[in-house]
């Protein structure tokens, strides 16, 4: 017992890793926010889909699932979705159903979905541990990982019910890290082979893997060129490359695009360099320097000149595919917003703000360029890695909102280095610290306050203990020491704030976790005036309307935002999705949506639409409705359907947006209007405003008493919030009214022939078109139901 | 439906003896009353039996029109003898030549038969489901719902009886239309009351409808899962898995929000919510359905039950569907009695879903503790039961007991316990805490063994060396910084020995110090031979270290042969004894930082 108390080495394993499963503990506590306001839900938009593709797997098993033709979205095309998604998430959740299924626990696959996110959190911030550990000192490691535990910026896509492709996918982008630099410091085959391998549950969970197959040939390029080759170099970077591009090739989505597409290139054609630097490092070793000079310079122009004229060839004769559109707007921010509306639609697309970093990053934005500026002054190979991966992070995360994903785990490591490096220079008592195992106690103080109850007890005696173990060696000498570095107070001031930003830090994330990413966005809540919570249940309201009362083969028509949700919730055929791969069907839709009820309703019906789905937030003030949204709506429609649709016919002389009495008619008579505002003038919402008052838009709608010819109500939610439309067959609408005397009941049973013959005596001619007074005579052609 | 029918019949011919009608027995008087204002047809028939045999009738019949057969849910009699009721045994009977009726012998208590010339009073009470039809079978949101039953206007009976009435009561005093039957009369009350009759024959029958109002709620659950799962560490867990549908006149045209919220009238044969109770113990009450939590409840706990106020997600129209799962706790302790490893369970088969409920069709599935046998079942009302299996959840290893029954046509009055006993070893308790320490135990010894033993397949002699030298280099530490505080002791002794020039006490506190520091010496050295054989790059170092340390060794002997012989005797004067001293001083601080540093380097 005493060798166990006195042995450092194991004070220092406790410690780790009491910091590590505390790390682990809170970063799962806070994202069960969500949870605990309001239930296990799955949130949002993409997660539907995921869930309802795990469920689907659960159920009819994995080769089932890849074969899976989904013929209830993209109606009428259908989808291929074992081809289309990246199966990582669903094969991840659903191992996890069959293992606990096999040892008889009965979790329901939502709650593994529900949860999945959290646990690989808790993934994430070890092997962010171990990363930076290899980077720089377990010390730094282990403010990393309590840094990615909390840090919003990976919150925000991780909380209990964000089940999304990335909330295992960092997991797997910092193991694969990890996993490198840990070959490229051992040059082992063994490290390098488990880099691959997780580099392909990384292209199995996410497309984000591109970022890995671009990063580490560029860091790989950066050794070289900096002339740092060396045989782990080779040895690491080869067996990732070979083995992780056959096994990237295994998933069906990407199929053979590491082959054939330019995002891809930078790979192979780094592959080749190092291949080449192989072999002139192996002439080198048999030949003169002037020789070696000669052919350096000429076998270099000539296999980049061979190489570049290749790449070139293929790219023209279409065996690589150009870059995509995707990519493109990744270097040029305006590029989406001119030739793909659709990807400039989406609000995580847009480029990220400066109040966002700080948001979402808190104080570890501003210390990370300290860590940085360590990196690149005590550079080594893993090093520069890292500082390439901050660098990119940082400009792609400027680019796109969502890419903040990328830095975050870039920033967190780099912060743990700051911190753990300030912290080695203030923290340290007196004198030359004489263990490594006493100088990472030290460090692990500040981690105190982050880890909350019952780490503090066993740190606290940890700490006690470095305190008193190197005086009693340097307490002769402690008269000099004091002479040089810093003085007391100072170390205690730095010390002192440095633990208050970082409690502030604390305070910051459970803050922004619990205000701005605990929403599921399917169940609103709302605070009444004496501080009771509403809970506005719309969303699901009018899915389970639409799953329990029509057919089950209707079809809804809807903005692609709602289409996995329906699908997911719902249970129905949509036309469009979340899956936004079909640009000129979401226009099609778009077009339907902003075109007048009749023109809307030929569509329509060549769709074969039954229903119709439009999301109103004037009631309760909801902003993320589908009037707000109709701009995209119409744009998108404008890009494939520019005779028909123009965005300016949708703007008011003045150039603006309004629904009130100033709207411009074509805005005021489209189907989305008129879906939206349907019976909504009578609509006294309170005393003060007029009726038909927009909450939303703050503005009396302008076009009041309408009626619908082609649809009717079908469902409105409690708070208006999602309304539904049957979409009317022809006999419905075109039927005239009839007087009650004029009409003509035919009794089953009674001879049809006396009275055609009787009508016919009369010379009525079949079929004559009965002009009715205020209707259409072309409505009066399908008369023949009394016949 | 047909499946208990089925049932019945079977029960019927296995009484195998002949039934016929006694010609004997008439009604001398009876009072029909049937109430139509729920969705439910409730009959209560108050009868006035006279045998004119000779000798006493054990039991009597009652039928049904054949139009009704296929809507009788429930039938009971009972009688009422000074206030006291006797309830009395209902069973289904076939009649031959009349095998489109439907027949129920009514037992009379043994000890009290029908006597001959005698008379008996008897209360029949019936329940009918599906037996009132919208019309018209399709309204709009703004309509009223109108209700039509068709029903006999005579007391169908098969015994002739002298005196009878039907009174219809519909709730409601809007009746659009009823069949004119002489006598016939209309109360302010909305009722309708066909007769009185004098004598009538035997399956006397005239079909009359009635046409009226009726906007309570008409749901029905087409289909309920009831699974109670009981654990003998005191908890019974109830989930019912609810089909609903509204079977009144079907929502014709659009649903109009707007008119639903601002209008009273507007949907009045919707049903928005309804209660439901629950048994007052219920705990940790959930409502849910597919796609999440219903969060549009209440939950209020009353002194006898708990009432939930259940609203669907959204209004119930007619035609409109809706699924839901109800499930609740209840302590094992009001319904679990044993006695040794007896067990015996007695609690409700269906409970109340809503008021005036019809379920459809019923599965309760009745899951057992692990280990349970010998399972014996008994109900009040005809079931269905289905082959017991095994379920596997938490912890299971040859699974639980799962007993499913079926029943079909259910309403609240068939509402009743069960009571099941079984055989349960009570030290199968222990079966799963036990399963868990196991678990737990095999996974420390894996780790335990994991990391005691060596399992990589090349022997890495170096890491090992690095290893067993980092073990004699912190030993050496370890031994290092207790020489270091016997130094410091050393200091202090020393000092005192300055001040107080107490050359005894100083010589006694040294000679513990000189023990102690050669014992650490010889472990010291010991180890450094030790560590020769490892590494001689450290070993020298380690050499360079102890000859630091005996130049200390020699400044502290100088400083107490200073203090000793020169200061103490007082050979020296103050100004040069503290020249001496300090210098001497200073030279074991540098000496002390020098082995320090070296130290270090030896880490």
């Amino acid at each position: 017992m005493k060798t166990l108390l006195t042995n450092p080495a194991g004070w220092k394993s406790l410690i780790t890793f009491a910091i590590l499963f505390l790390a682990w503990v809170s970063g799962f506590s806070a994202r069960l926010f969500a949870v605990i306001r309001f239930e296990s839900i799955i949130h949002e938009f993409d997660p539907w889909f995921n869930y309802r593709a795990t469920a689907y797997m659960v159920e009819h098993g994995f080769y089932n699932f890849l074969n899976w033709f989904d013929e209830r979205a993209w109606y009428p095309l259908g989808r291929i979705v074992g081809g289309t998604v990246y199966p990582g998430l669903m094969v991840t959740s659903g191992a996890i159903h069959h293992i606990l299924h096999a040892l008889n626990i009965p979790v329901h696959i939502r709650d593994i979905c529900v949860f999945l996110a959290p646990i690989f959190s808790g993934m994430t911030a070890i092997s962010t541990y171990f990363l930076t550990k290899e980077l720089w000192s377990p010390g730094a490691g282990l403010f990393a990982c309590c840094f990615i535990a909390i840090v919003p910026g990976y919150i925000s896509r991780s909380v209990a019910g964000s089940y999304d492709n990335e909330g295992i996918a960092i997991f797997a982008l910092q193991f694969t890290y990890y996993l490198w630099v840990k070959s490229i410091k051992t040059g082992s085959v063994f490290w390098s082979v488990l880099t691959a391998l997780s580099y392909f549950y990384m292209v199995s969970a996410w497309g984000g893997y591109v970022f890995i197959i671009n990063l580490i040939p560029l860091h790989v390029f950066l050794l070289l060129i900096m002339g740092r080759y060396s045989y782990r170099l080779f040895t690491s970077y080869t067996v990732f490359y070979i083995l992780g591009l056959v096994l990237s090739m295994q998933i069906p989505f990407v199929g053979f695009q590491p082959i054939r597409t330019s995002e891809h290139m930078a790979a192979s054609g780094v592959f080749a360099l190092v291949m080449a630097a192989g072999t002139f490092n192996y002439i080198q070793t048999r030949i003169t320097k002037a020789e070696f000079k000669f052919i350096f310079i000429f076998a270099t122009l000539v296999t980049s000149g061979i190489v570049l004229l290749a790449v070139i060839g293929l790219t023209w004769a279409g065996v690589i595919a150009p870059w995509s559109g995707r990519f493109y707007s990744l270097w040029d921010t305006t590029y989406a917003k001119i030739h793909i509306p659709i990807i400039a639609s989406v609000s995580e697309h847009q480029p990220t703000t400066w109040f966002s970093f700080f948001f979402d990053l808190h104080i570890l934005v501003c210390i990370f360029p300290a860590g940085l500026w360590y990196c690149i002054q005590e550079y080594n190979d893993e090093r520069l890695f890292v500082v390439l991966y901050a660098l990119s992070a940082v400009y792609f995360a400027g680019v796109m909102v969502r890419l903040m994903l990328t830095l975050t785990p870039a920033v967190c490591i780099l912060s743990g280095i700051a911190f753990s490096k300030i912290f080695e220079n203030y923290l340290k008592e007196d004198g030359p610290v004489t263990s490594n195992g006493t100088k990472t106690v030290e460090e692990k103080q500040p981690s105190k306050d982050k880890t909350p109850s019952k780490s503090s007890q066993s740190l606290s005696s940890g700490s006690g203990k470095s305190k008193k173990k190197p005086p009693t060696i340097a307490s002769l000498n402690s008269d000099n020491s004091n002479g040089e570095g810093v003085g007391s107070n100072i170390r205690s001031i730095v010390t002192i704030s440095m633990l208050l930003v970082l409690m502030m830090f604390v305070v910051h994330c459970t803050w922004v976790t619990s205000n701005a990413y605990s929403s599921p966005s399917i169940v609103l809540a709302s605070f009444s005036n004496d501080g009771s919570r509403q809970i506005l249940d719309d969303f699901r309201e009018a899915y389970y309307w639409l799953s329990q009362n029509t057919d089950n083969d209707a079809r809804v028509m809807s903005w692609w935002d709602y289409g996995y949700q329906i699908a997911g919730m719902a249970n129905r055929t949509t036309l469009v999705d979340n899956n936004t791969w079909n640009n000129s069907h979401i226009a099609l839709v778009g077009k339907a949506m902003s075109s007048t009820e009749p023109k809307a309703y030929e569509i329509m019906t060549s769709l074969d639409v039954d229903y119709v789905l439009v999301i109103f937030g004037g009631v309760i003030g909801y902003s993320g409705d589908d009037i707000n949204k109709f701009l995209w709506m119409v744009r998108i429609a404008e890009g494939e359907h520019p005779k028909d649709i123009r965005e300016s016919d949708y703007f008011t002389e003045r150039g603006e947006f309004r629904i009130d009495s100033q709207g411009s008619p074509t805005m005021l008579n489209c189907l989305m209007y008129k879906l939206s505002y349907y019976r909504f003038g009578d609509l006294k919402l309170d005393f003060r405003t007029p009726a038909g008052f927009d909450r939303t838009r703050n503005a009396v709608i302008g076009n009041q008493n309408f009626d619908l010819t082609y649809l009717e109500e079908a469902y409105t939610t409690e708070h208006w919030l999602v309304r539904i439309y049957r979409v009317k067959k022809p006999d419905e609408f075109n039927r005239p009214r009839i007087p009650v005397l004029e009409r003509k009941i035919r009794i089953p049973g009674a001879s049809a022939i006396s009275k055609k013959s009787a009508r016919k005596k009369k010379g009525i001619i079949q079929g004559k078109p009965t002009v009715q007074k205020g209707k259409k005579p072309k409505a009066t052609n399908t008369y023949t139901n009394g016949l | 439906m047909i499946l208990l029918h089925l049932f019945l019949v079977a029960i019927t011919i296995s009484s195998s003896f002949t039934i016929e009608v006694n010609p004997k027995i008439f009604i001398n008087n009876a009072e029909c009353l049937v109430d139509l204002s729920t969705q439910l047809v409730k009959g209560e028939c108050r009868l006035s039996l006279e045998n004119n045999d000779d000798k006493p009738v054990n039991s009597v019949l009652y039928a049904f029109e054949p139009s009704i057969k296929s809507h009788i849910s429930f039938i009971s009699a009972h009688q009422v003898f000074e206030s006291n009721r006797l309830s009395l045994n209902v069973k289904p009977v076939i009649l031959s030549g009349h095998e489109d009726k439907q027949f129920y012998q009514i037992d009379f208590n043994t000890s009290r038969p029908l006597r001959s010339k005698g008379r008996a009073p008897l209360v029949v009470e019936y329940v009918l489901i599906n037996a009132l039809y919208p019309h018209p079978e399709e309204i709009t949101q703004k309509d009223r719902q109108l209700m039509m039953f068709y029903g006999n206007a005579y007391l169908y009976s098969p015994y002739k009886s002298l005196k009878s009435s039907v009174k219809f009561q519909t709730g409601t005093r809007r009746i659009e239309d009823y069949t004119n039957i002489s006598p016939v009369s209309f109360l302010s009350s909305g009722d309708v009351v066909y007769g009185p009759f004098g004598s009538l024959e035997p399956f006397s029958y005239s079909q009359i409808s009635l046409h009226y109002d009726n906007n309570t709620p008409f749901l029905k659950a087409t289909k309920l899962i009831r699974t109670i799962e009981l654990s003998h560490w005191g908890n019974v867990a109830v989930t019912d898995v609810i089909d609903l549908v509204h079977h009144g006149a079907k929502l014709k045209g659009s649903f109009s929000r707007y008119d639903y919220q601002r209008e009273t009238n507007s949907g009045i044969s919707s049903v928005k919510s309804f209660k439901m109770y629950l048994p007052a113990s219920a705990t940790s009450v959930y409502y849910r359905d597919v796609i999440g939590n219903i969060s549009t409840s209440n939950q209020r706990t009353l002194l006898d039950s708990v009432e939930l106020d259940i609203r669907p997600r959204f209004p119930l129209f007619g035609g409109w569907k809706t699924h839901y799962t109800i499930g609740y706790n209840v302590p094992a302790y009001e319904y679990l009695y044993n006695s040794g490893d007896d067990y015996f369970l007695k609690m409700r088969l269906i409970d109340h879903l809503y008021d005036n409920m019809i379920i459809e069709d019923v599965t309760v599935r009745i899951i057992l503790p692990e280990g349970s046998v010998d399972l014996d079942l008994k109900t009040a009302h005809p079931i269905i039961r289905l082959p017991d299996g095994l379920h596997y959840t938490y912890l299971d290893t040859i699974g639980r007991p799962i007993i499913k029954l079926q029943m079909s046509n259910v309403v609240e009055s068939h509402i009743s316990d069960f009571e099941l006993k079984y055989k349960f070893p009570k030290a199968f308790m222990f079966h799963e805490p036990l399963i868990v320490i196991v678990a737990i135990y095999i996974l420390f010894l894996t780790v335990i063994i994991w990391v005691r033993l060596d399992f990589s397949i090349a022997k890495d002699g170096h890491s090992e060396t690095r290893q067993r030298i980092s073990g004699i280099t912190s030993a050496i530490m370890h031994h290092f910084e207790r020489r270091a505080s016997i130094y410091s002791s050393w200091d202090d002794a020393l000092n005192k020995l300055k001040h107080s020039k107490d050359v005894g006490t100083y010589n006694t506190a040294s000679k513990q110090i000189q023990t102690d520091y050669k014992n650490e010496s010889t472990s010291i050295n010991e180890l450094a031979t030790k560590l020769k054989t490892e590494s001689t790059e450290l070993s020298d170092k380690l050499n360079e270290v102890q000859k630091a340390e005996k130049n200390l060794k020699e400044l502290f002997g100088q400083t107490q042969s200073l203090y000793t012989d020169k200061l103490i005797t007082g050979k020296v004067g103050r100004n040069q004894f503290v020249e001496l001293d300090s210098g001497l001083k200073r030279k074991k601080d540098e000496c002390q930082e020098k082995i320090n540093q070296l130290l270090k380097a030896l880490n």
